[in-house]
């Protein structure tokens, strides 16, 4: 990006962030507001990525509002959108998008329907995904953008049905969105095919599903509320959101292949706290029988969570999570020789630990991943404090460390980073 | 014959001599389940713009303003809340609801806009504070008043309003931070007009006083009160724009209107 270029984009900036200031909260009709955030992480010290001081230096605008058009009155619609401007001081650029920009409405008193850009979520895990498969960015999960940015937009139509026994949830995404996974700039990870940890040369292509009628996806959740707990239903048809396929070895080529998730959770309140159960069967359509080593094989997830209050101010939260490889005897016949093995049961236990100070303006926060399995562990400790309603300030680490090279948090290790972010809300 | 109507004359007489006595005579539970409905209670839903100020210890200043649906599915007894948040900016569009059972636990959720996230809150400690201010949960939807014993301990005069004064004890001590708290409470329209919570050693550390009551539709309503703390800090909550029998639906509380909220409600 040329210098001049990238000022004037400032100025931009700073001009519609003045102007959102001066319009205050509403202008015909539209309910404006935003944010301005600075973040900066520096690494604790990886020799292989691209930066070795740092994974993230930005600057970013959001600007929200809401619309309610008044010839949409009659079906109750509002028009949201959420447009962010990052200068990304890492990437060296400057980008202008939506994270949302959606129509909602209610055609009939018993049926919403929310067409366009939109964020999706749903399952009872806490920062863990089992039913919920609607893309994730974990790159900025791990160098320290807000949790928030763990979410990716999908462009989608969404339409609920509200009836006396259940509540239908049905979602239609016409375009394939990936998670935005490790790519070895910011971050390093573990190369199943070089078999060791790979920084920047990383060389692989992730070939996507073409955009065809065949390849939408399609989630539908089925909500039945039982007294004060809740019953859903599953059912995901799509493509898994990491590349789990190798389409051409020597190529480094890999695919998203297609996956079925069938699924069910519970969730209401238990000894004074709130439990939850889920499972999710994993179908590996294009590896049904297990026999490719190229293609993930079919699996299932089960977790259980419970959360409570221990004092007003004072909350925990824990997770238990099986992740069970189907058909494993097949995997380890199909593993080429020198591949380190994956086990078939994955346990995964996760603590949240959330203490407010100073009428709830500081927040100290310890979210843990720990796979004894894996023998890797993942700290996320955070501390944020409202300095005043507008600007807040947040410090935080991400700390990973395994025994071993392969495992989803071990691969990381020496991806250590450090991380502060202003955030100035209007 | 003369005599019978003698008779129920006399009856009669009493009887007019004997119900306004009672009436005057009215139990602490019975002044107490009074106020309840007066203060939470009112109208059979509502609709209400609240602002709090909260200055803390050291004179800074805090601003929250939601807006809060109300819906008594009985008098007395079941209830649901919509709170809608729109300052500060970083928590507009969250959407608080909660479904108060006298019965057992309430049932608690958080809409985050943000990532279209329904959690379902667990809250055990219903002393905590209410967002950030020196309002505890239970002040601003209500305390059972069976979870006190009452005692109607004198009657005092508090800006020329005439009040019962009673002291109300926890049966389960271990809930809450205070060991007992007074309630003034006023004889015309039960509203409480102040408390006073002392703490596990018996000191003063906290006063509620309601300082501007209007009549709203006819029915008296608290629009303005003020909790102070006595080591510092104070929190200002004030009730604009109220409304009830406004025709809310039960269906709006619901996790559909979490995700919509009701406009024709919430602006």
């Amino acid at each position: 990006m040329d210098k001049v270029k990238g000022r004037r984009i400032l100025l931009a900036c700073v001009l519609l962030l003045a102007q959102a200031l001066c319009l205050s909260d509403r202008v015909l009709g539209v309910e404006i507001g935003g944010f301005v955030e600075a973040a900066h992480g520096l690494k604790l010290g990886d020799e292989r990525a691209e930066k070795n001081a740092y994974n993230l230096s930005e600057l970013r605008v959001q600007l929200k509002g809401l619309y309610l058009p008044e010839a949409l009155d009659a079906v109750s619609g509002e028009v949201a959108w959420k447009g962010e401007a990052l200068i990304d001081g890492y990437e060296g650029d400057t980008s202008f998008y939506f994270r949302e920009l959606n129509l909602s409405f209610t055609p009939f008193e018993f049926m919403d329907l929310k067409v366009g850009r939109q964020i999706l979520t749903w399952g009872t895990g806490d920062l863990l995904f089992v039913n919920d498969l609607f893309p994730k960015d974990y790159v900025s999960f791990f160098t320290g953008r807000d949790d928030e940015y763990l979410k990716l937009p999908s462009d989608a139509l969404r339409l609920w049905v509200f009836t006396e026994y259940a509540d239908l949830d049905l979602v239609i995404i016409p375009s394939f969105t990936p998670n935005e996974s490790v790519r070895g700039k910011r971050l390093s990870f573990y190369d199943g095919l070089k078999g060791r940890i790979i920084g920047r040369e990383d060389g692989r292509t992730f070939v996507e599903p073409k955009n065809t009628a065949e390849n939408m996806e399609f989630a539908l959740r089925v909500r039945r509320t039982l007294r004060s707990s809740e019953l859903e239903f599953y059912f995901f048809r799509g493509f898994y959101k990491e590349p789990r396929g190798i389409l051409d070895s020597d190529r480094e080529e890999y695919f998203y292949p297609r996956l079925n998730v069938y699924g069910a959770s519970l969730r209401g309140p238990l000894l004074g706290g709130i439990g939850s159960i889920e499972v999710g069967f994993y179908d590996s359509r294009e590896d049904t029988k297990g026999r490719n080593g190229n293609i993930e094989n079919s699996s299932v997830k089960y977790l259980a969570g419970y959360t409570r209050e221990l004092t007003g101010d004072f909350s925990v939260g824990v997770q238990y999570m099986v992740e069970e490889m189907l058909l494993y005897d097949r995997y380890r016949d199909s593993l080429s020789a020198g591949t380190p093995a994956r086990d078939e049961f994955r346990h995964l236990v996760t603590l949240r630990l959330t203490r407010l100070f100073l009428s709830q303006t500081l927040k100290m926060e310890l979210f843990t991943f720990y796979s004894p399995s894996d023998r890797d562990v993942y700290l996320r400790p955070s501390i944020s404090y409202d300095v005043t309603d507008a600007l807040g300030v947040t410090a935080g680490a991400n700390i990973f460390s395994g025994s071993f090279d392969h495992t989803e948090f071990g691969q990381l290790e020496g991806n250590d980073n450090l991380y502060l972010r202003a955030r100035y809300s209007f | 014959m003369k005599k019978r109507s003698v008779l129920y004359g006399l009856v009669l007489i009493v009887c007019g001599v004997l119900v306004p006595l009672q009436a005057l005579a009215l139990s602490a539970d019975e002044i107490v389940n009074k106020a309840n409905l007066a203060y939470y209670y009112a109208g059979s839903d509502g609709a209400a713009k609240v602002r709090m100020t909260i200055t803390d210890t050291r004179g800074r200043k805090r601003l929250r303003e939601l807006t809060m649906l109300r819906y008594d599915v009985e008098d007395g007894g079941r209830q649901k809340f919509y709170v809608y948040f729109h300052r500060p900016a970083d928590v507009e569009g969250m959407v608080y609801m909660v479904w108060k059972n006298p019965e057992r636990d309430d049932d608690r959720w958080l809409y985050i806009p943000a990532i279209d996230l329904i959690k379902r809150v667990s809250q055990r400690d219903k002393r905590s504070s209410f967002a950030g201010s020196n309002f505890t949960y239970e002040d601003v939807s209500g305390r059972l008043p069976g979870d006190d014993v009452h005692e109607l301990i004198g009657e005092d005069t508090l800006d020329g309003r005439e009040t019962y004064v009673l002291k109300n004890i926890p049966r389960d001590k271990d809930l809450v931070e205070f060991s007992f708290y007074k309630t003034w409470i006023d004889k015309e329209n039960f509203l409480p007009l102040k408390g006073e919570y002392y703490d596990k050693a018996g000191r003063l550390a906290r006063i509620i006083t309601v300082e501007k009551i209007e009549n709203v539709q006819d029915i008296p309503t608290v629009v303005k009160a003020r909790a102070k703390a006595v080591e510092g800090g104070e929190t200002v909550i004030e009730f604009m724009d109220v409304r009830y029998n406004v025709g809310l639906k039960e269906r709006i509380f619901s996790e559909r209107y979490l995700r919509r909220p009701p406009r024709r409600w919430i602006r």
